[in-house]
């Protein structure tokens, strides 16, 4: 009687260090990391993005920041899951006059319809930081993208992260310029825009992007080029992709150039 | 209500007490006394006297300038505080407040207790006020203006007609010129009035006469319109003790919310707006209200909208010396069914929409946004943007939004758009090729990929004007490999010599 007394109060206690330590995840939600698809990358990050936790995005230079926006939505629309509805898209207005507005028919047209995203626009940034950090604790949302034109302090990440790990969320924090100062982000990536695939006749080609993991806490950094397939939702090795053959229909009025 | 001494009252503190105080505006080219406090009228001072006249006779009155629409808001504000009484609260203007406390008098002991109370606060808070309690909005007035100089009357109900009797024709709120030719003709009391016949009043003084009358006897209805919209359900907390801490005040505002649940399951309603307003001792009135995406009834989600309230409103919250009166009402509710609590795990989408609202509470309602398309091929209006809180159905819905419009699936769409398209320069071949380089915000980009053009005519049915260019739509990737939306805007020799380039939105 006493063993099995002990036995099961052991085990109790396992589960209590274990939830304060971070590392059970809800089964409902499925594995807690979010795998590319992509060995070189998920090896890297054991396993995938890891759910719960703070990762940070800036821009290689000025121009990738469209890039940039682009993959932290392609990473939102992987996460969405049966009963993680929606992502959060947090901006301040004056970071929405600096890259656009999301626009609906072309968030459809990458892979993340736009009825699962919610749009918070808020006039100042400490707002900015307010919202994704109740957006974290709540339980339907698969992934908060909150658009940061300023630097933030330490604590602040802190307790971002620490709001992902109590609801499981995923916390992207997308940057307007890239900076050096330390966060409690569990990875910390730069994004540039590679040059696309182009397609059989000549076409603009889906997106691309060069994926820099700066700092990683659980692995080794690294580089990688990455396509993004918005039919199947999915990033693609472009040395291994093969082009799916598109429908077939009549391009034959539209001119268009060369690259060149 | 009547606030006799409205324009002094509210600058007394400027002076001392005993000072004869004036107000003075200019009429008809000479500076001419408004108002008067109690010791100017002793002195034997007139409204309407030249103040130079005034002075003359005492030098040392002092003279303050006529400000109308300080004594409006000061007006205004004490009909919020009166709020307290009756949520039905009207302004007689300039210096006139009309209350109707059917069915409240019971709750302050009835109408001479209510209307004791009333004066006597607002004695302390140094206003002077005269209130007369009647059947009649016309008969309260006449009798606080001119009934006896008591602070506050009562006219019994059904005395209205031998009350008004002895008060002078003035008493009936007609116009000055009317109020002339009556006592011309020798008809200076409402008795006078009251017993001719009716036909020939109108006749000779016009039909406002009888109109006024019949109001004040009641055979005329006259209601007040409130200067708010009458809330549905109300719950209110009185502190014989004021309290100040946040703490406090959401405790009340909680138990306020549960005894409120109540009264709406009953009715199978629940709150899409609540008000929560604290009175402060001081006299201030403080206002929130809070607002949800859907009906709810838990009193711990309304403390919680409030708690969001109360942070974002920061400094500006201060309570002062307390508040000694807290209510909690519902100024919009909808149909909610029964709901069946159980231990099945708790429903994400609720907790979405509890988000939602706790954001809405603290930055705004109208910065929660969702994206809707619209039938349009105007690629600024196809995605529109919308609260998301006023239509929550479409944010749970899962179905299957094919787009509203077919486009080839080819042709694709930015992710972000900017709102206004930048202009950009741009080198391109005329008259119809994409660009060969462009400079966007201080940036040269050359353009190694290019798509299109898209041709996209303006909406010529809306357009009047006839001024709206044709765009030829472009999917460019520069060198870098970053990919843009560019647009030509005008058709080169058709439409216009030099079209222009702009960016409208970026890809990933």
């Amino acid at each position: 009687m006493r063993t099995s007394g002990a036995a099961g109060a052991l085990s109790a206690l396992k589960r209590e260090v274990a939830t304060i330590e971070g590392t059970q995840a809800s089964l409902e939600d499925g594995p807690s990391a979010q795998p590319f698809g992509i060995d070189g990358i998920d090896a890297a990050l054991n396993g995938g993005l890891i759910r719960g936790a703070l990762h940070e995005f800036g821009p290689a230079g000025a121009i990738h920041l469209g890039a940039t926006f682009g993959f932290a939505l392609a990473l939102g629309s992987r996460a969405l899951a049966a009963h993680r509805r929606h992502v959060f898209w947090i901006e301040t207005t004056f970071a929405a006059a600096e890259t656009g507005r999301p626009y609906g028919i072309g968030l459809d047209d990458f892979g993340l319809p736009a009825r699962h995203l919610l749009i918070v626009r808020v006039p100042r940034p400490i707002d900015v930081l307010w919202v994704m950090e109740e957006a974290l604790s709540c339980r339907a949302i698969a992934a908060v993208i909150g658009a940061l034109t300023d630097d933030v302090g330490l604590n602040v990440t802190r307790r971002l992260s620490l709001a992902a790990r109590a609801s499981g969320g995923l916390g992207l924090m997308v940057r307007h310029r890239s900076s050096p100062m330390p966060s409690a982000a569990v990875t910390r990536w730069q994004i540039a825009a590679a040059p696309s695939r182009l397609d059989a006749d000549g076409g603009v080609g889906h997106a691309a992007f060069d994926l820099s993991l700066v700092k990683n806490r659980h692995g080794r950094c690294g580089r990688w080029t990455i396509l993004w397939d918005p039919h199947e939702r999915a990033f693609r090795d472009p040395a291994l992709s093969v082009g799916v053959a598109q429908a077939a229909f009549d391009r034959s009025d539209r001119p268009f150039l060369r690259a060149g | 209500m009547w606030l006799k001494r409205l324009s002094t009252d509210r600058i007394a503190r400027s002076f001392a007490p005993d000072d004869a105080v004036v107000v003075v505006a200019p009429i008809k080219s000479a500076l001419r006394l408004t108002a008067l406090n109690d010791a100017a009228a002793r002195l034997g001072l007139n409204v309407g006297m030249a103040l130079a006249d005034a002075r003359a006779m005492h030098p040392r009155i002092k003279a303050a300038d006529a400000d109308p629409a300080a004594d409006r808001q000061w007006v205004e504000a004490i009909a919020d505080w009166c709020d307290r009484y009756t949520p039905l609260v009207g302004l007689h203007p300039p210096d006139g407040l009309i209350l109707d406390i059917s069915g409240c008098a019971h709750l302050f002991g009835g109408e001479a207790a209510l209307a004791g109370d009333l004066v006597q606060r607002l004695s302390r808070h140094g206003v002077q006020a005269r209130a007369a309690v009647a059947d009649t909005v016309g008969c309260a007035w006449a009798m606080a203006r001119f009934g006896d100089a008591s602070a506050r009357t009562i006219v019994p109900p059904g005395v209205a007609r031998e009350a008004i009797a002895s008060l002078p024709v003035a008493s009936l709120r007609l116009a000055p010129d009317v109020v002339t030719l009556l006592s011309q003709v020798g008809l200076k009391r409402v008795a006078d009035i009251l017993d001719r016949p009716r036909a020939a009043l109108a006749a000779r003084f016009g039909t406002g006469l009888i109109l006024r009358l019949d109001q004040a006897l009641g055979c005329d209805e006259e209601s007040i319109t409130p200067r708010r919209p009458l809330p549905s359900y109300v719950a209110e907390q009185r502190f014989a003790d004021p309290i100040a801490l946040e703490r406090d005040v959401l405790g009340t505002i909680q138990r306020l919310g549960a005894r409120l649940a109540r009264t709406l399951e009953q009715h199978g309603e629940g709150a899409r707006l609540v008000e929560v307003v604290l009175f402060r001792v001081d006299g201030k009135v403080l206002r929130l209200a809070a607002a949800t995406s859907r009906a709810i009834r838990d009193a711990a989600l309304v403390r919680r909208l409030f708690a969001e309230r109360l942070t974002a409103l920061g400094d500006a919250h201060d309570p002062g010396f307390g508040y000694d009166m807290i209510r909690l009402s519902i100024v919009v509710a909808e149909p909610l069914g029964p709901k069946q609590t159980g231990f099945a795990a708790p429903d994400r989408g609720e907790e979405l929409f509890a988000l939602i609202d706790r954001i809405g509470a603290r930055v705004g309602m109208r910065c929660v946004l969702r994206i809707v398309p619209h039938d349009t091929h105007i690629p600024e209006f196809a995605a529109v943007e919308v609260q998301a809180a006023d239509d929550r159905r479409r944010t749970t819905d899962d179905g299957d939004s094919s787009s509203v419009l077919c486009r080839p699936s080819s042709v694709l769409r930015p992710i972000t758009l900017f709102t206004r398209p930048e202009p950009i320069e741009a080198v391109a071949e005329v008259p119809d090729g994409p660009p060969v380089r462009f400079r966007w915000r201080h940036v040269l980009h050359e353009v190694a990929a290019a798509e299109g053009p898209e041709r996209l005519a303006m909406e010529w049915w809306r357009d009047e004007s006839g001024s709206a260019l044709t765009r030829d739509y472009f999917r460019i990737e520069s060198r870098e490999g970053a990919r843009f939306w560019l647009y030509r805007e005008g058709l080169y020799e058709r439409e216009t010599p030099a079209p222009r380039w702009f960016l409208h939105g970026l890809f990933a």
